[in-house]
């Protein structure tokens, strides 16, 4: 094939602009599709897999009542005694309204956390966002939890959100009251000592206010500490527990701490994130084979399309197919400039599709509402999911050149030359 | 030794269907020899049997009944992909519609053979642009059909049809949409072309001057040959 027989396979596509252009197009609509679903998709899990991949902790402990995890600070203590364990980090989050010295109240959610621990087991991107030293005043959270008696004098301070800060209007070292309820008489007096960034989520910054304050501070304040009977609760949420450096890129030895983690506690669910991961790949995989489901319909119907397209033009050109067998043209090299041109249209509708899919993807990310917007910006381009494409495309030119074929080989030659 | 006939026909029918009601004899029992270097005409009123008779000598149809001998090779039998390859070596077509592909310039129309008989490049450019300084179109090899008269057309169409070195030329009604002028010119090359290169010529047609040209002169009716003279 030289170029000049290229030439005239262009030649003859231009000869029908229109059978040409409305075949390119059909085509192109058809793949832009896919391309769209699966880059967005793909690029939404991507980074679903990469928060879970980059979290500073691998294992998750968590009950299934509200706030279920009972004598919190004892557990996380048994829990660091665990081999391979590097820290353990118990968080109870709360609903709260956060009042500044004068002015109306904010609805905030307030974690309570203790700092060492849970600085440990934040992600190191997480942890840029705090300030260098996270102490809240009592880094273990030990003054005043007071081996469970809630006795000990209480630090008082607290960490917001930067966004918590510009709303309430107030600096580092004012006073606000955080309550329970919207009563701000039902709240305790504490100083701002800081504030932090929050990650980017998903969909964007978190919609959420949110502060830190000691563990045990928030559960006195809450009636999560001690029972009005008296009795201990030391109630927290969830339980994250990061292993030793060394063992967390291994699955094995992450799955082992997971289960001595569950042999302490076969009342909660404990989750390893690498199980995590399988989750989301395992979810990946169904909405990928979903999409392509999709866009198979749309490529099934845009190979009919081209079909008869292609029936059409071999009608229309019977003639000049007639000549090129009545001089003695292979019926081989026929058949070849057919499947080549219907190749050609195909290939020409998948780089178009290719083209216009990535368009819509960056109209979208630059144009679209914040949240499609966000979720358009985080799309991947896989070039092995392109080439497939490409490639389920040439053999979609070849099956929709095989009637064409048959028909522009059976012409009845006396009667075409007629 | 008498030379073998380019085309030997033996009691020929091609019967259009048949055995239905409207079931056409478009040949009915043609016998007929056409030797190497003649020129022959075929004459008869529309539906006598030229154009089918043409078809079968040609290739591009099999028979209903009879043989067909090509070269001595009996043809009836033969598949089509064999038939293409007696038409791409040794047989050349020339149409009244002319027929060149609208998509391919001249020189493409006419080295359209040579490809097809995997001629490379270069030597099909030069036979290509040589056939068509033959047939006076040199400096035309880049125009379209679409940019030729009718004239030039069937001229492009004759290079086409000697550019394979046939032993056959075929031509059915060659000047039939050329003016007197024009249509001179063509059957001057056409005789050119027999003389110069020894292929049997065989020509349908009802013009008398076109038929005047050959030196053998068939004439047709109701799917027989009712007439076969030497002369002219």
């Amino acid at each position: 094939m030289n170029a000049s027989r290229w030439l005239v396979h262009w030649r003859n596509l231009r000869h029908r602009t229109a059978q040409t252009v409305l075949a390119v197009a059909a085509i192109a609509v058809a793949v832009a599709l896919p391309v769209v679903l699966l880059s967005v998709g793909g690029g939404v899990y991507t980074h679903e897999l990469a928060s879970v991949q980059d979290a500073g902790f691998s294992i998750s402990v968590d009950a299934a009542a509200d706030h279920g995890i009972a004598g919190a600070h004892a557990l996380v203590h048994e829990i660091d005694g665990l081999a391979g364990v590097a820290a353990a980090s118990p968080i109870l989050s709360v609903a709260v309204e956060i009042f500044p010295e004068n002015g109306s109240g904010v609805p905030a959610l307030v974690e309570g956390i203790i700092p060492s621990a849970f600085t440990a087991t934040q992600s190191s991107a997480e942890r840029s966002l705090l300030p260098a030293s996270l102490t809240l005043g009592d880094p273990d959270d030990t003054i005043h939890y007071a081996n469970g008696t809630y006795d000990g004098p209480s630090s008082d301070q607290v960490l917001l959100s930067t966004p918590l800060l510009q709303t309430l209007n107030i600096t580092p070292g004012s006073s606000v009251l955080v309550s329970p309820t919207a009563n701000r008489s039902a709240g305790i007096s504490v100083t701002v000592v800081g504030g932090f960034g929050l990650p980017p989520g998903l969909l964007g910054p978190s919609p959420l206010f949110v502060a830190l304050l000691p563990l045990s501070q928030l559960q006195s304040l809450v009636g999560l500490g001690r029972s009005p009977g008296g009795s201990l609760l030391d109630d927290a949420d969830s339980i994250q527990v990061a292993v030793l450096p060394s063992l967390a890129g291994n699955p094995a030895a992450v799955a082992r701490v997971a289960s001595a983690v569950q042999a302490l506690v076969p009342y909660y669910s404990v989750t390893s994130l690498t199980q995590q991961t399988s989750e989301i790949r395992a979810a990946q995989a169904v909405i990928t084979g979903f999409y392509v489901g999709l866009s198979s319909v749309g490529l099934l119907v845009s190979l009919l399309f081209l079909v008869i397209i292609l029936m059409r033009r071999v009608e229309q050109e019977r003639t000049s197919i007639g000549i090129q067998r009545a001089i003695g043209v292979p019926g081989w090299r026929v058949s070849r400039d057919l499947v080549l041109e219907a190749e050609a249209l195909t290939l020409s509708g998948g780089v178009a599709g290719i083209a216009g899919g990535v368009l819509v993807i960056s109209a979208l990310a630059r144009w679209g509402s914040p949240t499609v917007s966000e979720i358009a910006s985080l799309a991947v381009y896989e070039p092995v999911t392109l080439l497939a494409l490409l490639a389920g495309l040439l053999l979609m030119g070849l099956l929709a050149s095989l009637l064409p074929v048959r028909r522009a080989l059976r012409l009845p030659l006396p009667e075409v030359l007629r | 030794m008498t030379p073998e006939p380019t085309v030997l026909l033996e009691a020929v029918r091609r019967v259009y269907h048949s055995g239905e009601a409207d079931e056409v004899r478009a040949l009915d029992g043609v016998s007929l020899t056409i030797d190497p270097g003649e020129y022959l005409s075929v004459e008869g009123p529309s539906g006598s049997g030229k154009t089918t008779l043409l078809n079968l000598v040609g290739l591009l149809d099999v028979p209903t009944e009879g043989r067909i001998l090509w070269q001595g090779q009996p043809v009836e039998r033969m598949g089509e992909r064999d038939r293409t390859r007696l038409r791409r070596t040794g047989i050349g077509f020339i149409f009244q519609r002319f027929y060149l592909l609208p998509t391919l310039t001249a020189l493409e129309n006419v080295a359209l053979p040579l490809l097809a008989r995997g001629v490379a490049a270069r030597e099909r450019d030069t036979r290509a642009r040589a056939l068509l300084g033959q047939v006076g179109l040199a400096g035309r090899e880049q125009s379209f059909p679409h940019q030729l008269s009718g004239g030039e057309e069937q001229r492009v169409a004759i290079a086409r049809a000697l550019a394979n070195g046939p032993r056959l030329l075929l031509a059915d009604e060659p000047t039939g949409e050329l003016d007197s002028t024009r249509a001179a010119q063509v059957l001057d090359l056409l005789e050119a072309a027999h003389r110069e290169t020894g292929a049997a010529v065989v020509v349908v047609t009802h013009n008398p001057i076109v038929a005047a040209r050959a030196r053998r002169h068939l004439v047709m009716r109701d799917g027989r040959v009712v007439s076969d003279t030497a002369g002219g």
